[in-house]
């Protein structure tokens, strides 16, 4: 278990990390997430002493970090960087052996270490033992990065964020790794982003700190729920889809779809015939020359009424349903069941120019997220 | 002259010239190097002191190595003690000058992992930094070892031997064959010298941080 | 104090480096231009740079007889390296974008070296010329051997008399200058720098 107490770390007279307290049990996956400068890092590096704390205390199972020597402290304790800082001297079996060999294992031992970790994520020695960093892809690097944390079997880890520098698909197929090896090792782990879907997938816990101060420590599925305060929301709002139709805070631009089959007022009829046609839909949006929403022209509109070269705004109908981009997704969803002509409502913004439509088909996507959280 | 006559001649002083020659460099390149190690990995803790002290030591470098011999030929007399501490003081400034620059140039991001995982101060210098300053500090060797060539010529100035005594003769005297026969042999042990560091070097470089020329 | 030995040291020295300067561009565009034989030159160079200064300037007394022009002659040869290497190397730098946008907009071979790519490779090659101007000025001191004078003479004769006070005059006067001819370089080339930066 590990426990911090009332710690406090200030630079230059500025409080980083504000009376902080925060216990972790054993085998917890917990995330530090938050806005940059707001301690998270600070927070990771008091515990192996990287960073020395003003005020307050650590304990490790009941011992404080402060009563060991830190270079000690630091072997039991796993630690992977953004900058992953796999030594370019060494090869990887050199790399994952370096804390084994501050700690004097000999060299069998260190040797069947390093099959087992290399195995643990799908790499041979064969392939990969004598390799040097250099001669792997940033991935691979990082996945030895890992494993060096890992070698000495410590209980816990501290990840620094690791998969920062990693392109998504990397970054996402490590995320999976780390977490199955965590959930089988049983390792507790704090792990630092400022990724709130990296925070989702990874934590048992998500720590959101601000200004130094932990504003809210809950399950990803509870921070989703109920942020505590804006701050948090604000920060989840932009990383995570929302997910629940009566949250006031899913707002129509998020369930709409943003690819509008759109006709400037200045076209005539057969234009629009034609581009109906193309695009195999029965109505247009019509808008000005600066995108403000005129109204819709149907394909029963121009069959019946439409002369050849005349201008569409003669065909206009105005009394299509409209929402505002920032209004609670359900009014749209209102107006869709209840409007029988047509089967999407116009999104628009403040200068009522057209941002997007909501269909039945984007709405249904919506609803499912929530009920089966499908993601968008 | 013919090549039996000119063998008869000199064939001796030469060999006796080239190992005395030889002789200077290694012993004088092997202190110098060692002094600056240690020195530069000193300064590399003292980085506020060293702001002062590297600046200093560029302009040092600027001396040529004839002032160190001259001057210790003054104090110490004529004896090969003055050419070797002349020639080791010369060899400090290359190899500890790189030796600094390459610690100092080490990314941090090695630091801080090594430090993660737990290693003291020692262990990282060791282990991770004089390592990674490796390459640096071996192109200072071959300076080093290269200017020592040079200079150690100058050790016939104060009657010493080594290669210098020929070129040293054959210019006072304008015996063109006398030139010839010391600059020539010192010339290809200059070269051979480098290019026998630079093969060290690359042998000594682990693969994975050999750049790709 | 031989304060015209100090003359003769800066005379030795500009010329050396003026001539160094012409040569060491000249092959540095040369082994630019012509990647076959670039090798054969920097490795030359680079050899030349190898050889003890004094065993040069034996060699060439031989050919050249001793006075100012082997010093000189000398000095080149010692001093070519850096310039050589960083124009080699500064020509290869520029970026293809800037190449291809002077061939695009239809410049001779011979316009675009010199107005596009010897323009933005020049700090470079600036850097390698105050390199080169600065070991000069200790290559000098070997002139005094092959009859150059210089502050060579100086040192040499204060060894020779065991005269302290003439060694150290040698000594600064060399120092001095090392460091005033950095520096005044220096200004430039941070200029140059400023300047390529924008």
């Amino acid at each position: 278990m590990i426990e911090y107490r009332n710690v406090t770390k200030s630079y230059g007279g500025k409080q980083v990390v504000k009376n902080l307290n925060l216990t972790i049990a054993d085998g917890e996956f917990v995330v530090l997430i938050g806005p940059s400068g707001c301690g998270k890092t600070t927070t990771l590096k008091m515990l192996n002493r990287l960073i020395e704390m003003d005020s307050g205390e650590i304990l490790i199972n009941g011992k404080n970090v402060a009563e060991y020597n830190p270079e000690k402290l630091r072997r039991n304790i796993g630690y992977v960087i953004q900058q992953i800082g796999l030594f370019p001297n060494m090869t990887v079996e050199e790399n994952i052996c370096v804390v084994p060999k501050l700690l004097k294992w000999d060299k069998e031992r260190m040797h069947k270490r390093v099959l087992e970790l290399l195995e643990l994520v799908g790499m041979t020695y064969e392939e990969s033992g004598k390799k040097y960093p250099n001669e792997m892809s940033g991935g691979q690097q990082q996945r030895i990065g890992v494993l060096r944390a890992l070698a000495a079997e410590p209980p816990i880890i501290l990840m620094d964020e690791p998969f920062g520098a990693l392109d998504p698909i990397t970054r996402d197929s490590l995320q999976d790794e780390v977490k199955q090896l965590q959930k089988r090792l049983g390792i507790t782990t704090i792990f630092v982003t400022h990724d709130m879907n990296e925070a989702i997938k990874m934590a048992d816990r998500i720590v959101f700190m601000s200004g130094g101060e932990i504003l809210q420590a809950d399950t990803p599925e509870e921070m989703l729920r109920a942020p505590a305060n804006d701050t948090v929301r604000e920060f989840m709002g932009k990383h995570v889809a929302k997910t629940r139709m009566d949250d006031p805070a899913l707002h129509c631009g998020d369930v709409m779809k943003k690819k509008v089959l759109t006709a400037e007022s200045s076209k005539k009829t057969l234009e629009c015939l034609e581009l109906m046609s193309a695009r195999e839909v029965d109505s247009l949006v019509v808008v000005d020359s600066a995108r403000k929403y005129l109204g819709i022209v149907t394909i029963e509109a121009l069959r019946e009424r439409g002369e050849a070269g005349r201008p569409i705004t003669e065909l206009l109908d105005t009394s299509a349903p409209t929402v505002q981009v920032d209004e609670p997704a359900q009014q749209a969803f209102g107006k869709l069941l209840a409007s029988k002509a047509l089967n999407y409502v116009i999104v628009l913004d403040e200068q009522q120019r057209v941002v997007g439509i909501i269909t039945r088909t984007s709405m249904s996507k919506a609803l499912a997220s929530v009920v089966w959280g499908v993601k968008k | 002259m013919t090549f039996q006559h000119f063998w008869d001649t000199y064939a001796l002083m030469l060999g006796k010239a080239i190992l005395t020659h030889l002789g200077y460099v290694f012993v004088a390149v092997s202190c110098g190097t060692v002094v600056a190690i240690i020195l530069g990995v000193l300064l590399t803790r003292l980085p506020k002191m060293s702001k002062f002290i590297m600046p200093v030591l560029s302009v040092f470098q600027t001396i040529p190595g004839i002032v160190f011999i001259g001057i210790l030929f003054i104090y110490i007399g004529m004896v090969p003690k003055t050419v070797l501490i002349a020639l080791s003081i010369y060899a400090v400034f290359p190899v500890l000058k790189n030796t600094y620059a390459g610690i100092i140039n080490v990314e941090d991001k090695y630091r801080e992992a090594a430090r993660g995982c737990g290693m003291s101060s020692w262990q990282i210098m060791f282990r991770v930094e004089l390592p990674l300053a490796m390459p640096t500090i071996m192109t200072g060797i071959r300076m080093a070892t290269v200017y020592t060539v040079s200079w150690a010529v100058l050790a016939a100035m104060i009657g010493q031997g080594g290669l210098g005594e020929f070129i040293y003769r054959g210019l006072g005297t304008n015996n063109n064959t006398l030139i010839i026969i010391g600059a020539i042999p010192a010339a290809i042990m200059a070269v051979l010298l480098g290019h026998g560091i630079d093969r060290l070097q690359k042998a000594v470089t682990p693969r994975g941080m050999r750049k790709e020329d | 104090m031989p304060w015209n030995r100090v003359w003769e040291h800066l005379f030795l020295v500009l010329a050396g480096s003026g001539f160094t300067i012409i040569f060491g561009l000249a092959l540095g565009i040369t082994a630019y231009l012509c990647p076959k034989i670039s090798k054969a030159i920097l490795w030359s160079v680079d050899v030349l740079q190898t050889i003890p200064s004094l065993a040069t300037l034996g060699i060439l007394m031989v050919l050249f007889g001793g006075g100012k022009t082997t010093v000189i002659v000398g000095m080149v040869l010692y001093s070519l390296l850096p310039i050589v290497r960083n124009t080699h190397t500064a020509l290869n730098g520029v970026s293809p974008a800037v190449k291809e946008a002077a061939i695009g907009m239809g410049m001779s071979r011979l316009y675009r070296l010199v107005f596009v790519e010897f323009p933005v490779a020049f700090p470079i090659i600036f850097t390698g010329i105050r390199i080169s101007a600065v070991t000069s000025i200790s290559v000098a001191v070997f002139g005094t051997f092959v009859g150059g004078g210089g502050l060579g003479d100086t040192l040499y004769r204060g060894i020779y008399i065991q005269n302290m006070k003439l060694i150290l005059f040698g000594t600064a006067a060399l120092m001095v200058m090392a460091i005033l001819m950095d520096s005044l370089l220096n200004v430039v080339e941070k200029r140059l720098f400023k300047h390529s930066m924008k």
